[in-house]
This record gives structure tokens, sequence and C-alpha cells, in this order.
């Protein structure tokens, strides 16, 4: 059969407009289905990556912002099976004066001691880091692409300008850099200094408590809501899991959207190639009764028609997601000019592009189902009738 | 005396359009030696092309069997035909039916993708069976580069290049100019008489009739063979020796 692999290529040049048309067509929407299909993927990996049920999430019942107490914090972290906690603080605002919205960033301010055990995705953030924003007092941790945004290096010294905190900028110096994933558009910095920095000594928006099982976590989670029920702060306490398949179900209706826009890419790209390939099939039904005259089998004649239709929806998804994976990487360069700033946002991951040719050719081959079902069947008595 | 190459014993033909029954082939029986070149006459609708088919098992007799060698053509299932006719048959058709995107060399390559053969061999094969109808120097033409009788050529190149025991050649001069056609019956003929291949060849041209070893005539489904009135009544100057 692999034979006959080079009449499959040739066949591809037959119709070079039609073939492009198709291919093109195909090629936008592999682009517009990598991007809508990463928005779920990127949600996918977010719940992954949040989804323990040792980790849980302190604050306050009613407002996140307003927080809760700080003088709480002893008394919920010296609860028996907790293992270790931190805080968090917000503070976001402008890098610089620009007014650019890509210069502008979500700052946490929280403890140093225990950063990298807290926070899942800095597991590996380098000690020497650690050590220098323990040292430095303004130092500052910031995400990977707000540095290269910035055009920033180590040491860069610079005043935030907040929004959250009108009237209260204050100084940071870089002394560490934030790896690629949830915190490269993030700042982290030491809560003890933003609470001298803006004198929000007596609130806290978050704690987060690591805990040994689930089973603890449940307890401690009853626990504290109980202990906190009827004072001025009650508490809501919930695993990180449970927190982000609230914050899932919360949108729960516009994924299930997008998921629908995928699926009617997909079929949508396996109805352009079956459309393309039924015209092929029915101006080649003499060449198709030739071939069986030839003693080709019927089996051959639809592999030529499926091959045709996998080939082209292989290559097309690869120059498609291929594309759209190098676009996401030059979107990225600082003073591109045409820069789509959702797309920032995404991870486009190289692996879109192996992916974009296992997936066109498998639309190939749904949409060639049926035109090889008819070229298979197609009898030589009845072709060669029509043409004397 | 030699086994016949083919055979047709009471052979039926009937198509069913709507309510109608139409009986093309009635009870059709012909014995075609090893080696011979029989032509086939008759007027348009005569059945002519229906006949053709079913010895090429590319259609099915109604009634009656159509045996190939030792083969009962007429009662292979479909993938045993095709398998069949890619080693026996040798099918050249009036309007070529060559793949306009291949060149002269893998036209007549194609019907051997079907073997299992190592590439040398097969390129080997190809390039003697070219050479055998004078277009060695065309094998990377396509079609649209070639002339009619060029592609003719090539059409019959690709009949013989799995040397199959019977060719079956549909009104081969049907489409082209009598010079060419003439070029081409001289191919026929000598391509017959050296590789003593049993060849049925359709024709409505006299001067192709007159180069077979027999003719037999087709009317209304019904063959006529033997009488040299008729025969002399549907090609002039026939017999020819």
């Amino acid at each position: 059969m692999y034979k006959l692999a080079f009449l499959v290529a040739k066949n591809l040049g037959r119709n070079k407009i039609r073939t492009a048309l198709t291919a093109s067509a195909v090629v936008v929407l592999v682009m517009i289905y990598t991007v809508v299909s990463t928005i779920t993927s990127t949600i996918s990996d977010a719940m992954a990556a949040h989804s323990s049920e040792t980790r849980l999430l302190v604050r306050g019942r009613w407002m996140v912002r307003a927080g809760f107490p700080r003088r709480f914090v002893p008394r919920i972290t010296n609860l028996p099976g907790v293992l270790d906690w931190t805080v968090w603080n917000f503070y976001g605002g402008a890098l610089d004066e620009s007014g650019q919205e890509d210069r502008t960033a979500a700052g946490i301010a929280t403890r140093v001691e225990n950063l990298r055990e807290m926070h899942p995705g800095l597991e590996d953030l380098d000690p020497a880091v650690i050590d220098a924003l323990r040292r430095e007092r303004t130092g500052m941790l910031v995400g990977q692409k707000l540095m290269k945004t910035m055009r920033w290096n180590v040491g860069q010294r610079f005043t935030f300008i907040s929004a959250t905190h009108p009237g209260q900028n204050l100084e940071f110096k870089v002394v560490g850099i934030l790896p690629e994933g949830d915190y490269s558009g993030m700042c982290i910095f030491r809560d003890d200094y933003y609470e001298e920095g803006t004198g929000d000594k007596e609130r806290v928006r978050i704690v987060w408590l690591r805990v040994a099982d689930p089973a603890a976590g449940n307890r401690i989670a009853s626990q504290l809501e109980a202990m906190y029920a009827s004072g001025d702060t009650p508490l809501q306490v919930e695993t990180e899991s449970a927190t982000a398949n609230r914050v899932l179900s919360e949108h729960q209706s516009i994924v299930a959207i997008i998921r629908f826009i995928a699926a009617i890419l997909l079929i949508d790209m396996a109805i352009v190639l079956s459309n393309s390939i039924n015209i092929a099939t029915q101006e080649r039904r003499i060449e198709m009764g030739v071939l069986k005259v030839l003693g080709f089998a019927p089996a051959h004649v639809a592999f030529l028609v499926v091959g045709e239709a996998m080939l082209i929806g292989a290559l097309s998804g690869l120059v498609g997601a291929g594309l759209t994976y190098a676009y996401s990487q030059v979107n990225d360069w600082e003073g591109w000019p045409y820069k789509i700033q959702f797309l920032s946002d995404l991870r486009i991951q190289s692996d879109v592009v192996p992916w974009g040719f296992v997936y066109g050719a498998l639309i190939g081959l749904a949409g060639s189902v049926i035109p090889a079902w008819n070229a298979r069947r197609i009898r030589v008595a009845d072709v060669f009738s029509r043409v004397a | 005396m030699s086994s016949p190459a083919l055979q047709l014993e009471d052979v039926h033909k009937e198509y069913v359009r709507g309510s109608e029954r139409i009986e093309v082939l009635r009870g059709l029986d012909l014995r075609v030696r090893d080696g011979e070149f029989l032509g086939l006459m008759g007027p348009s609708g005569s059945g002519k092309s229906t006949l053709l088919n079913l010895i090429a098992g590319l259609d099915r007799p109604t009634s009656g069997r159509v045996i190939v060698g030792d083969e009962v053509v007429s009662e292979m299932d479909e993938a045993e035909i095709a398998r069949w006719r890619s080693a026996h048959v040798g099918f050249v058709f009036q309007f070529y039916h060559l793949i306009p995107v291949l060149t002269a060399f893998e036209n007549v390559e194609l019907p051997l993708l079907l073997f299992n053969m190592p590439a040398s061999r097969r390129r080997q094969q190809v390039h003697t069976t070219l050479e055998l109808v004078g277009l060695s120097h065309r094998v990377d033409h396509r079609p649209g580069q070639l002339s009619g009788g060029e592609q003719q050529r090539v059409g019959i190149a690709r009949a013989l290049v799995t040397d199959p025991t019977l060719i079956v050649a549909d009104e081969p001069t049907g489409d082209l100019d009598g010079h060419t056609s003439e070029e081409i019956l001289d191919l026929l003929e000598a391509l017959q008489a050296s590789l003593r291949k049993t060849i049925v060849l359709v024709t409505h041209d006299p001067r192709a009739a007159r180069r077979v070893h027999r003719l037999v005539r087709l009317e209304k489904g019904v063959l006529l063979e033997g009488s040299d009135d008729a025969l002399a009544e549907a090609v002039p100057g026939w017999p020819m020796n």
C-alpha cells in the first residue's frame, strides 16, 4: 500500500488552487482551534496544579479584599494538625509610569521562610534567591514575562505605582526571577515590608495552611469556621481543590461554550476537507475506474482518497499549529507592533505543533470516510458505459 | 489441440432499468485460442462493451460462465477478481485513460505497484516495455505532453507490462487519425506476433478488423461468426489473403 503514497502526493498537485484553498481554510481553522483549545487546556492545567486536598485557604467569608484581623493568625496556625502556614496580602499596580497594560502586575506579600514549601510551582526556586529576599527588605521576585517586558535584570530598582493602595507607592529592588507558569506575570515580596510600607498591619487577606492529610483538612476547616462563625468576621475555609472547583463552576458555562466552539471547529475542518475530497473523487471517477481495471482493489482506491485527505489535513494542521506557536513567540517580543494581549496570557506550548499534525491527519481521516466509501463502490462497468 | 485462452459458455447479461428488463447479451458461446488475435465488431448498442467488460472481469454475467485460462472469472468475488485482473488481463482503452499527473514511466509502472517485486526489477520491466512500444525517449513526459498516438502507446505498454495472458482492446484506434491508427495497429500486430499474446479487439474500424486472425460480429446480443459473406459485408476487403 505504501507504494501508492507517491500517487497520493501527486494527486495533491492536480488542482493546485483547490488544494491551496482547502489547505488555507484548514490552516486558519487549526490556528483558531489551537488558541481556543489552549484556553481550555490552560484552565485544566491550572485546575490540576491547584487540586491539593492538603492545602487550606482561609479567608473572610464575605470579601477577600477586606481580609480578616491579623490577630486571628496565631490561633489559626497553632491548631493541631497544621504543619505549615503562610499569609498573603495583595499589592497591585504599574511597574512604571507608561500606563501600558502589559506593564501592570499583581504583587503578593508573603512570608519568606517557607516560600518554596507553601507555593506550588516555586519548589525549585534557587535557595540563593530566597536568601537574597531574606537579606533585602525591599527585595522583590518578579515573573519572567514581566522581566522580559520591562527589560530588567536582577538588581533593578523601581517604584511600584500602586493601584490597590493609592498614594502608597513602594520602592523595590529585583532580587530574583519567578519561573514561567502561574507566576510569570506576578511579583512576590516580603509581608513585613508590606506591613511597614502600607501601614496595613492589622489585617491579612488570605492564610494558607498545609495539613497532613485530607481528613485533617476537613476537620480543621470545620473547626475554624465554627470558631469564628459568631464573630464580626466569619471565616471561610476550604481546600485548594475546592476553591479551584468553585472558581471553575462559576465559569462553567464559559468553559462549556469554549469547548463547544472547539468541537464545532473540528467538525468544520472535517466538512471542509470532506467537501474538497468529495469533489475531487467525483472528478476522478473515470480514473478510479481505470485503476480498478488495472487490478486495484476497492481498498486501494479508498486508501488513495483517505491518504489524500489525511495528507492535506496533516500538513495543514502542522502549518496552522506551527504558525500559531510561532506567532505566540513573536507576540512576546518587546516592541512587536502587532501584539495580541490575550495571546500573551495563554501558554501555547511547542507540543501543539506535532499535535496539529496528528489532529489534522485524524480530521482528514474523518472527513474522507464518505468520499472513500463512495470511491471504493465505484462500478467500473458504470463508469465506462457513461464514457462510451 | 491447446486449451482455449478464453471461453464463454451460454453467457447472458441483462440490465434492469426501473421496471424495464433489457437483455443485452443472449446466450453467447465463444472460444478464443491461446495466442489468437480476435476481432469483435458490431453496431452501437449491440453489446460489445458489455461483452468486453465480462471478459475482463469488470462486470458479471446474469447467467453463464466466463473462463480465462483455467479460471472461472464469472464466479470470483470482487477482491479475487481484482487480483486476477492485475495479473492476467491488460486493458487498452479508446481514450487511453492515462493518469494526467503521472509521467509515461509512472503510468506504465502503476499496475506493477500491486505486485511484490523489487523496485529495480520493476523499473527494468517498465523500461523494457516502453522500449517495446517505441517510447523509451518519452519516459519522463506527462500525457499532456504526448501526442494521441504516443499516449495510446503508453496505454498499450501499461497493458503489457504485467505480461498478462489476455489483452483486451476497446476501440484502440477510435480516437486516432488514419496514419496514427495504422501505426498503433502495426504495433499491436507486431506485439501479438512476437509475444504470442491473446488479443480481443473491439473495433468499428475496418482497418483494424483486417489485421485480426478471426472476426466475430455481435448483433442484438447474439454472436455471428464464420460466415465470410457476413464478414465481407462488415469489412470491405475481407478476407485479406
